[in-house]
């Protein structure tokens, strides 16, 4: 009421400090308890991170413009009119707010070599296009990139140049079917391998210039996808509002649309995120409270005292809520500090290779780059120093409870 | 000796209820980490065990004898010779029905309207059931019917893709084991849809007579599934091994190696858990820690009383750890009991979580999971727990280990 | 001085020790006036610590009234008790009658803080009256660090520093030497004929009796004898 808060935080701060030991065990375990809050989901906001940069990464981009249709039955009949014959969709491509655009044709198709046989998608790609959109440009490990959107080289993926028991420099086959459903099959020297973090991309894609594929499948003029980048993968709803208006019959569909398994992570990890928080700090609620029961209990006779004195009952639970709050906040300071020490060397990513294959079962990659966020941080600060607070409420009240007498017949005698 | 042993149990007995709300707290919280590790051990090994049962149930089997290096360039020509007679032979030795002949191949499957490249296998119709989930999983039309008949069964969205449905016909164009043109005409019978991408996109089964004609595969073969409870691996293995013949020439591989992904998949999913677990344990020794402390440190000079009337340190020292371990023990044996009634309830009741359909879809797990109630769900987290307090009333144990009676006897 | 700093009407005070009932006072009526300097005297259980706690607003009476500094408190709320106890009664305990985190100098303002009194007047009135008990030089030791009758003179200092109407003692002299006590009581003594601060004091000393301008020997939960003694001298 009117005791000066000062004072409170005096007592309660030289309090805290009589039996440094107990006092320093709760901080450890704060702090403990925060780092475990912190590096968790720094680990695990980093893993879904890097599954969405691989999906972005793997052809589907922000936004993608398909034909009605093309994603039930991705073929060569379903295509859309490139961005050349839309001016409207060419002005917005160019606008500040997509960084990066390309498209492509992209068809089932079948690969040859003198071994073997396996089932591939076909895309046929503007290479300087793709470069800054997707994975091709920056993963050629042998051979070179594709140049133009003529180049008549195949780019194929490690893992299917090895099936196929071909190698750089040689010749295969590749078939399909044209929009007439005759067999289209043309020869390709394979130009260049290019290698993933996921095997099954590479057994998958195949790309050759988009043009070459045109002529080959005998197409038109149309293509199959039109795929985008906007700033933020997390935000990309209002730009698909203005691709879509300007889009036509075509379908406009955002990446979390293409994949709602990743969709779908992402709401799991924030549910986890917030019930991981919960139950550290239930696991540190107990010591606290007991913490803070033993603390008052053994001031009976002093709480007595100031009681008697003329300190009002409700200043009493405000002292107790000081020393708790103090509390918390060395042992956040502390956690915060451990977390950002810890994570400081590991910045660059922790190389987890030595589980690599199941992650990639998984659709992750084997470098795992932690990710914190300010709002996990803040989050899981908030949550122990409130609850913290909440939890420090029943000792408190027990303390302001205590009516002098029977505090203070411990006083007289 | 035992009298003395006694006395001590009934001291610690008595020292722990001088204190009994702390106690009881402290209690609390190893039953709340017990509980809550059971219960995600006891979720984690069921969820893992339906993994596993599920990836291969679908087509895999427990395990599969094959021609050595077919499983990681998987060749035509590296076949098993002789295949339906090693098969009766693996029934003969292991006792077991579930053993599956198959072929696989490659080839361009035409409908009226379409053409892609699919994964073509040939199976046993009168065994696949057994070691395959996919028979039973025909959506449309029927399954197979007999080992030589010319017909197909096809994943759902390959069938999609091809525009067909049952009663349609598709024509098959690859090459053989020989490398000579391999070609049929076939009906479509049934259309399967097996949860599994993979085999919804690409797959289509003929009977395996048929397919070794049109693949010119004499009697060979490409795998011997063999399925049965993942219990009985070990005896079913051994089994399988006696009938293989002696220049190893063919290899009798467990799941683990078939799909090296889903284990490693269990083992990084296990590594991630056990760092939420070792927190969660860290803070209940921290918890346990302080309390034991406070107990020690508030008694100083009934201990100085103690030393005074002729005690030794040690004996102090055991009383302390006394009194950790029948707390620590009360702390087990009530966490087992919460963590397994919890683990019981969900085992019955199923558990499920938001998000959590289409996390299975993708892991092939459903979307309600029942806990495994057994030993290593019930016992490693309580365990640790128990561990971990147990260590830490050693700090009170080395913090009174100097303690002069003169200098106890002052403190009040 | 003739007005009334505390007054007593048909006091009863009964504990319930499970099913028996203690009668610790029955049917007290005490009239203390201004500047008194009162002793209460008795064997242990004749009621004189119940009686200090009635007039201290720490308990309250089963039945009866009382009046202290002009305001009935028998049915005061405990706010308002704690109020009255800061602005006017000053508590001398038996012992632990300081805060142990704070010095001796920060005890004594702790009752000041309370009432909101300016810091720096706050600080100059502390050292002040630490001076006047004798603790000049002291002021920031811990009470840890202090003798017991610098910490009761400590507890006096704090008892009288903001000047209350009244102040309670609980055999105040109960663990100090002869020399030590005589000392304390001398002090207050002092203050209670220089500033007029009513004393009202529970002991078994006789020394400390001999003091008193008036003594109350309590028996049963009884007054049952009032001696005035007002011509003794200090």
């Amino acid at each position: 009421m009117k005791t000066p808060f000062s004072m409170l935080v005096t007592v309660a701060w030289r309090n805290l400090w009589r039996n440094h030991r107990r006092s320093l065990i709760m901080l450890a375990a704060i702090a403990i308890g925060l780092w475990g809050m912190i590096w968790m989901t720094a680990l695990m906001r980093g893993m879904v991170d890097q599954m969405i940069d691989d999906a972005i990464s793997t052809l589907s981009g922000h936004i993608q413009i398909h034909a009605p249709g093309y994603l039930d039955d991705p073929s060569v009949e379903h295509t859309i009119a490139a961005v050349a014959d839309n001016p409207e969709l060419d002005k917005l491509l160019h606008s500040p707010e997509v960084t990066a655009w390309s498209q492509r044709i992209r068809v089932p198709a079948v690969i040859r070599s003198e071994r073997d046989v396996y089932g591939i998608t076909l895309v046929g790609i503007d290479p300087q296009r793709e470069r800054g959109l997707s994975f091709i440009a920056d993963s050629v490990v042998s051979g070179h990139y594709l140049e133009s959107v003529n180049d008549q080289h195949v780019l194929l993926g490690r893992k299917l140049v090895e099936q196929l028991e071909t190698k750089l420099g040689r010749r295969i086959v590749i078939l399909s079917q044209d929009p007439d459903n005759n067999i289209a099959e043309r020869g390709f020297r394979i130009g260049g391998i290019y290698d993933t973090d996921l095997q099954a991309t590479e057994t998958t894609y195949v790309f050759a210039g988009i043009e070459t594929v045109r002529r080959m499948l005998k197409m038109g003029s149309g293509v199959s996808e039109i795929s985008l980048l906007g700033h933020d993968y997390r935000n990309v709803d209002g730009l698909a509002a203005e691709v879509r208006a300007v889009a036509g019959t075509a379908e406009t569909s955002t990446w979390l649309q293409l994949d709602p398994y990743m969709a779908s992570m992402l709401d799991v990890m924030d549910g986890f995120i917030i019930v991981w928080f919960c139950i550290i700090f239930l696991a540190l609620s107990f010591g606290l409270i007991n913490t803070l029961l033993m603390a008052v209990f053994e001031r009976t006779r002093e709480i007595g005292l100031i009681q008697a004195l003329g300190m009002p009952p409700g200043n009493i639970l405000l002292m107790v809520l000081v020393e708790s709050s103090i509390m918390l906040l060395i042992g956040l300071l502390a956690g915060n500090l451990l977390s950002w020490l810890t994570l400081l060397p590991i910045r660059d990513g922790i190389d987890i290779s030595a589980v690599a294959q199941g992650l990639e079962w998984a659709g992750m990659s084997s470098i795992l780059l932690p990710a914190v966020k300010t709002s996990d941080v803040l989050l899981a600060n908030g949550i122990v120093l409130v609850l913290g607070v909440l939890a420090s409420l029943f000792p408190a009240w027990r303390a302001s409870r205590k009516v002098p007498v029977e505090a203070i017949t411990r006083i007289w005698q | 000796m035992i009298s003395i042993s006694n006395t001590t149990a009934t001291l610690a007995w008595r020292n722990l209820w001088r204190h009994s709300r702390r106690t009881l707290l402290t209690i609390a919280a190893m039953v709340f980490a017990d509980t809550l590790l059971v219960f995600m051990l006891g979720l984690q090994f069921g969820q893992y065990r339906m993994m596993i049962d599920n990836s291969l149930r679908v087509f895999t089997g427990q395990m599969q004898v094959q021609a050595r290096g077919y499983l990681d360039e998987p060749h035509m020509f590296r076949s098993i010779p002789a295949a339906d007679k090693l098969a009766t032979s693996i029934r003969n030795n292991t006792r077991l029905d579930a053993v599956a002949v198959r072929g696989y191949g490659f080839a361009l499957v035409s409908s009226g309207a379409r053409t892609i490249g699919a994964q073509i296998s040939g199976v046993d119709p009168q065994h696949e059931p057994l070691v395959s989930s996919i028979p039973g999983l025909v959506k449309q039309g029927r399954y197979l019917q007999g080992s030589n008949s010319n017909e197909l069964v096809v994943g759902s969205t390959l069938a999609r893709n091809l525009k067909v449905s049952p009663g349609d016909e598709l024509t098959l164009l690859g090459s053989g084991r020989d490398g000579s043109i391999a070609a049929t005409v076939a009906p479509v019978v049934g259309i399967f849809e097996s949860g599994n991408r993979d085999l919804d996109r690409q797959m289509l089964s003929m009977p395996l007579d048929t397919f070794r004609e049109v693949f010119s595969m004499g009697d060979h073969a490409h795998s011997i599934i063999i399925g049965g409870e993942r219990s009985q691996a070990d005896s079913i293995a051994a089994g399988a091994r006696a009938a293989l013949p002696a220049d190893g020439e063919l290899v009798l591989l467990s799941w683990e190696k078939l799909l090296p992904g889903l284990k490693q998949a269990i083992q990084a999913d296990f590594t991630s858990a056990w760092f939420m677990y070792l927190v969660l344990i860290v803070l209940v020794a921290f918890g346990v820690l302080n309390t034991m402390l406070m107990s020690v440190l508030e008694r100083t000079h009934e201990f100085g009383i103690l030393l005074a009337l002729g005690v030794r340190h040690g004996r102090l020292g055991r009383m302390i750890i006394t009194e950790s371990a029948v707390l620590a023990a009360i702390g087990l044996l009530l966490g087992m009991l919460a963590g397994g009634m919890v683990i019981w309830y969900f085992r019955v009741h199923g558990f499920t979580y938001p998000g959590m359909e289409a996390m299975g879809e993708r892991f092939n797990i459903p979307s309600v999971l029942h806990p495994e109630v057994s030993l290593r769900s019930l016992l490693p987290g309580p365990l640790a727990v128990f561990i971990a307090t147990l260590l830490a009333s050693l700090y009170p144990i080395w913090h009174m280990r100097k303690l002069r009676p003169i200098e106890a006897l002052q403190t009040i | 001085m003739n007005s009334t700093a505390v007054s007593c009407r048909k006091v009863n005070k009964i504990f319930a020790q499970g099913e028996l009932a203690v009668h610790a006072l029955t049917s007290i009526d005490l009239d203390i006036a201004s500047g008194g300097f009162v002793c209460l005297s008795g064997p242990s259980g004749s009621g004189k610590t119940t009686l200090l706690n009635m007039i201290g607003g720490l308990d309250r009476p089963t039945d009866g009234e009382i009046t202290v500094a002009g305001q009935r408190i028998d049915r005061m709320s405990m706010s308002d008790l704690a109020e009255l106890r800061l602005q006017h009664i000053g508590f001398v305990f038996q012992a632990y009658n300081l805060i142990p985190v704070l010095s001796a100098r920060e005890n004594v303002e702790f009752v000041m803080q309370l009432q909101g009194v300016p810091s720096s007047e706050r600080r100059d009135r502390a050292m002040a009256i630490l001076a006047e008990v004798g603790l000049q030089g002291m002021e920031d030791r811990r009470p840890g660090e202090l003798s017991g009758g610098q910490q009761q003179r400590v507890a006096v200092a704090r008892a009288i520093v903001s000047k209350p109407a009244l102040i309670l003692a609980d055999e105040p002299t109960a663990n100090l030497d002869s020399v030590t006590a005589e000392k304390l009581m001398q002090l207050m003594r002092d203050l209670n004929s220089q500033i007029g601060t009513t004393f009202v004091i529970s002991t078994h000393d006789k020394l400390m009796m001999s003091y008193a301008k008036r003594l109350l020997k309590l028996h049963d939960g009884r007054i049952i004898d009032d001696i005035i003694q007002d011509d003794r001298q200090e």
